[in-house]
């Protein structure tokens, strides 16, 4: 009883941060939705019972990228957007959207029975299988993020010639 | 000899070839187009003339469907080869004048080519041996017809008369069609001696239908009453070419055509009826009209007219050797006025009468052909033109009193007008101010080779009886004598009012009214124009306008926009805008997603 | 079933951002939003699966590449925020 209460909170939070990062205005609010996204989203991991998951969330997304929207808003100024929903197109990808999620939810329907938080994922488990059966995709995921660390520099970088 | 007559289709490859090549080269060939052109009735007259004695005929299988077949042929039978002679004498003449009269044209080969394209059509015409090859060559005529009378096409008046030379034989043609229809339905052949060997055993409605056609199409061509209207017009085109197919050949071909198929006429007593009647009221309006008239040409085309009508009175009168015969003599005199009147146009640079006069001093040899030809149109003897035009009127009188009474009439008129005009061109006071000159002996010479023609023609009378299967009765005493005596008194009559002072009297109102009521043939043009042109232009404005540009262009043009909006409203789809896109492609996916789980359900 | 629902509605809602903000850092955001929501019903199938060890070390993986293409996603809004254009409507050079 609890455990679904709690997780309703957390979808709660989870939602209501998605509507404020899609429908504000102003940048700073957006941040702050977005925060709230990502700390349901992570705790929503934690309910099913991925517990580093959510803590490597929390320190990656919350620390590092919603730290990174903030210095870029903050360092280039973008101070609001335009009005939500403000025409015609807007509308028509509201409609494609929900026809998204009914679609999406059609075709996965029969494949996730009840969701239920699930005991026993500990950490070594985890680092077994990472460095053990998944490690060539664990030095991939290595490389990958060294290439996009490279790659923001340079675009960071040039452009100069104009 | 035996060359020419056994090969008669040079009549028509001879003068088509240099037609061929004269408008091949057309920038090319300069004064020498008119010698070779005369290749061509050269061809004609020695091949009539060879084959008068004996026919030659020969034939070919064109078509064949099922079981039927149209065979095309020639044959040169006494009618063909007398046609081939007038036919090839009056080309071979008007070439020669119209070295001297187109002299300097700018046309002067493409006019060569079209009369070297004539000469081979009327030829194909009078040796064809089955209808489809007659009508092919009726056709060609009038499209050469329509060609050179609107040879100056630059003058609006010119290309104006020759669409309407066109559309009103037209609907002869038409007629004449619907005749040949008729007789392929009957017959199940379209060869003339087939055609014409069954004439006698068809159904009476039937054989009474396609005579009846045969003879519109023959009034369409010979400019008889109500399909004359063209003729009048037709003479702005150069008078050499009137004095050949206004006067002599084509539009004789119409009399020729009755006589080549003369056995549906004569089992068809209507159709004679109808001639008749037709031939009557032509000969005698056409002769008030030409007496009213005030341009040179115009007199003899009204007079042509007329003289045409006598022809068909004639055939009306069953006496179909009689119209040839007087065929004959009308080609050799009207031919003949007609280059006179073009002698007299290329001296004195006028075609009103009025402005005319005293010519006789200044064109002496030129008068003198014009009175030999007006002699002879008058039917005085002994030109040709008085026997053919008696044995016209007598054969009329026989079968039809009230014709005959009518024909004497209208010999009266043609004598009356005849002598008018002779006396307001060559007599009296010079009107005009421009010294009026002889003309060269190019022009001169034909003139002089058919005003003997004119005189002496009447003598082939009784070979030309013969050779045509009959024989014509002796000249009877009362009959030639009312002739002569109303032929002087007409002659009389017209000579006095041309005399000078009759200018310049005041006509008494009816008389005024009346001769301008001739003067535009008694409103018979103004009444087609009113009554069937101007309803068929507005048909015809209509449906372009509604079913052509309406309908027919606006499908065609609507597709066209339809294509380039619909391509338009797909340009936008790339509008540069990446959310735009996300958002198709977003779009794209949810369709893919339902339609698998659709599929899969 | 619920997280199912609550994963695509997640989704859906991110895609709605993506599509419709003018601002580029709103768009970025929006595509965490739809990460999140992804890596969440990845989570929720993992946790119903046989290994759910490796399901959690898949979404590392997943969590490692958002934050590095977020990364990247802001170097390129930096360049283009130093040209001048920092909204959607004013990049719009492949015009059809």
């Amino acid at each position: 009883m609890s455990t679904t209460l709690l997780w309703w909170g957390l979808a709660a939070l989870t939602l209501a941060g998605a509507a404020v990062v899609l429908l504000t205005r102003e940048m700073m609010r957006m941040i702050i939705g977005l925060g709230a996204f990502l700390l349901g989203i992570a705790g929503l991991y934690a309910w099913f019972g991925f517990g580093l998951l959510a803590v490597a969330e929390v320190f990656v997304y919350v620390g590092g990228v919603l730290v990174l929207f903030l210095l870029a808003i903050t360092a280039m100024g973008r101070d609001s957007d335009s009005r939500a929903i403000a025409r015609h197109f807007d509308i028509g990808a509201a409609v494609i959207c929900a026809g998204l999620s009914v679609v999406l939810v059609l075709a996965l329907r029969g494949l996730l029975p009840a969701s239920a938080p699930v005991a026993g994922v500990t950490v070594e488990k985890t680092a077994d299988a990472l460095l053990g059966a998944w490690l060539p995709q664990f030095e991939i995921a290595g490389v990958v993020l060294l290439a996009g660390l490279a790659a923001a520099l340079a675009i960071v970088q040039g452009g100069d010639d104009e | 000899m035996s060359l020419l007559r056994s090969a008669p289709y040079l009549v028509v490859l001879v003068p088509l070839v240099v037609a061929a090549a004269l408008a091949a080269g057309i920038r090319v060939w300069g004064r020498a187009s008119a010698w070779v052109a005369l290749l061509g009735p050269l061809t004609l007259l020695a091949v009539g003339v060879a084959s008068l004695g004996g026919r030659t005929s020969g034939s070919l299988t064109w078509l064949r469907v099922g079981e039927r077949a149209i065979v095309v042929g020639y044959n040169t039978d006494a009618l063909a080869a007398v046609m081939l002679v007038v036919v090839g004498v009056v080309a071979a003449c008007v070439m020669v004048f119209s070295i001297g009269y187109m002299h300097g044209d700018r046309g002067y080969v493409r006019y060569y080519a079209l009369l070297s394209l004539f000469t081979a059509a009327m030829a194909g015409l009078v040796i064809a041996a089955d209808l489809v090859s007659l009508f092919v060559a009726w056709e060609l005529v009038g499209a050469c017809s329509f060609l050179l009378i609107g040879f100056w096409y630059e003058k609006p008046s010119a290309a104006e008369a020759a669409r309407k030379a066109f559309m009103v034989t037209r609907v002869g043609d038409a007629a004449l069609l619907l005749g040949m229809a008729v007789l392929w339905r009957a017959t199940g052949s379209l060869d003339l001696a087939v055609v014409l060997g069954k004439a006698g055993s068809m159904a009476p409605a039937v054989v009474t239908a396609a005579a009846i056609c045969v003879l519109l199409g023959a009034m369409g061509k010979s400019a008889q009453f109500p399909l004359h209207m063209w003729l009048p017009d037709a003479m702005e085109g150069p008078t050499p070419v009137s004095a050949l197919i206004h006067a002599a050949t084509m539009v004789a071909a119409g009399v020729f055509l009755i006589a080549r198929v003369w056995p549906l006429f004569a089992a068809a007593p209507a159709s004679r009826e109808m001639a008749l009647v037709v031939g009557t009221i032509t000969a005698l309006g056409a002769a008030t009209v030409a007496l009213a008239q005030r341009d040179i040409k115009k007199v003899l085309a009204w007079s042509t007219i007329s003289q045409l009508g006598f022809m068909f009175a004639a055939l009306g009168a069953g006496a179909w050797q009689v119209a040839i015969f007087h065929l004959v003599t009308h080609a050799a005199f009207k031919g003949l006025l007609f280059l006179t009147a073009g002698s007299v146009i290329h001296g004195s640079g006028t075609q009103d009468l009025r402005e005319m006069g005293g010519l006789a001093k200044r064109m002496p040899i030129t008068a003198a052909c014009w009175i030999a030809g007006a002699v002879s149109l008058a039917g005085i003897p002994p030109a040709a033109g008085f026997f053919s035009k008696d044995l016209v009127v007598s054969s009329v009188l026989h079968s039809a009193p009230w014709a005959g009474v009518a024909l004497f009439a209208a010999s009266a008129l043609t004598a009356a007008y005849a002598a008018r005009a002779t006396r307001l061109a060559f007599f009296g006071e010079t009107r005009s101010d421009r010294p009026a000159h002889e003309s060269p002996w190019i022009m001169l010479g034909p003139l002089v080779v058919l005003g003997v023609g004119a005189l002496v023609l009447g003598v082939v009378g009784g070979p030309l009886a013969s050779d045509l299967g009959t024989a014509f009765e002796p000249l009877s005493l009362p009959i030639a004598g009312t002739a002569i005596v109303l032929a002087l008194v007409g002659a009389a009559l017209g000579w006095r009012s041309a005399r000078p002072e009759a200018a310049a009297q005041e006509l008494s109102d009816s008389w005024r009214g009346l001769t301008r009521a001739a003067f535009s043939g008694w409103g018979v043009d103004a009444f087609v124009t009113r009554f069937v042109v101007r309803p068929a232009t507005a048909i015809a404005r209509a449906t372009d306008a509604m079913g052509d540009r309406l309908l027919i262009d606006g499908i065609a043009e609507g597709v066209a926009s339809l294509a380039s909006r619909v391509g338009g409203l797909f340009a936008e789809v790339q509008s540069g805008d990446g959310q735009w896109y996300a958002a198709l492609m977003a779009t794209g996916v949810v369709l893919f997603i339902a339609a698998a789980v659709w599929l899969v359900r | 079933m619920t997280t199912l629902v609550l994963a695509c509605v997640i989704v859906a809602a991110g895609l709605y951002g993506v599509l419709t903000r003018r601002d580029l850092v709103a768009v970025l955001a929006s595509v965490e939003v739809m990460l999140g929501g992804a890596s969440l019903l990845l989570v929720a199938y993992a946790a119903a699966g046989t290994t759910p060890a490796a399901g959690q070390g898949y979404a590392l993986f997943v969590l490692a590449v958002g934050a590095a293409e977020a990364a990247v996603g802001i170097a390129l809004l930096v360049s283009l925020v130093r040209r001048g254009r920092s909204r959607t409507d004013q990049i719009t050079e492949v015009r059809g």
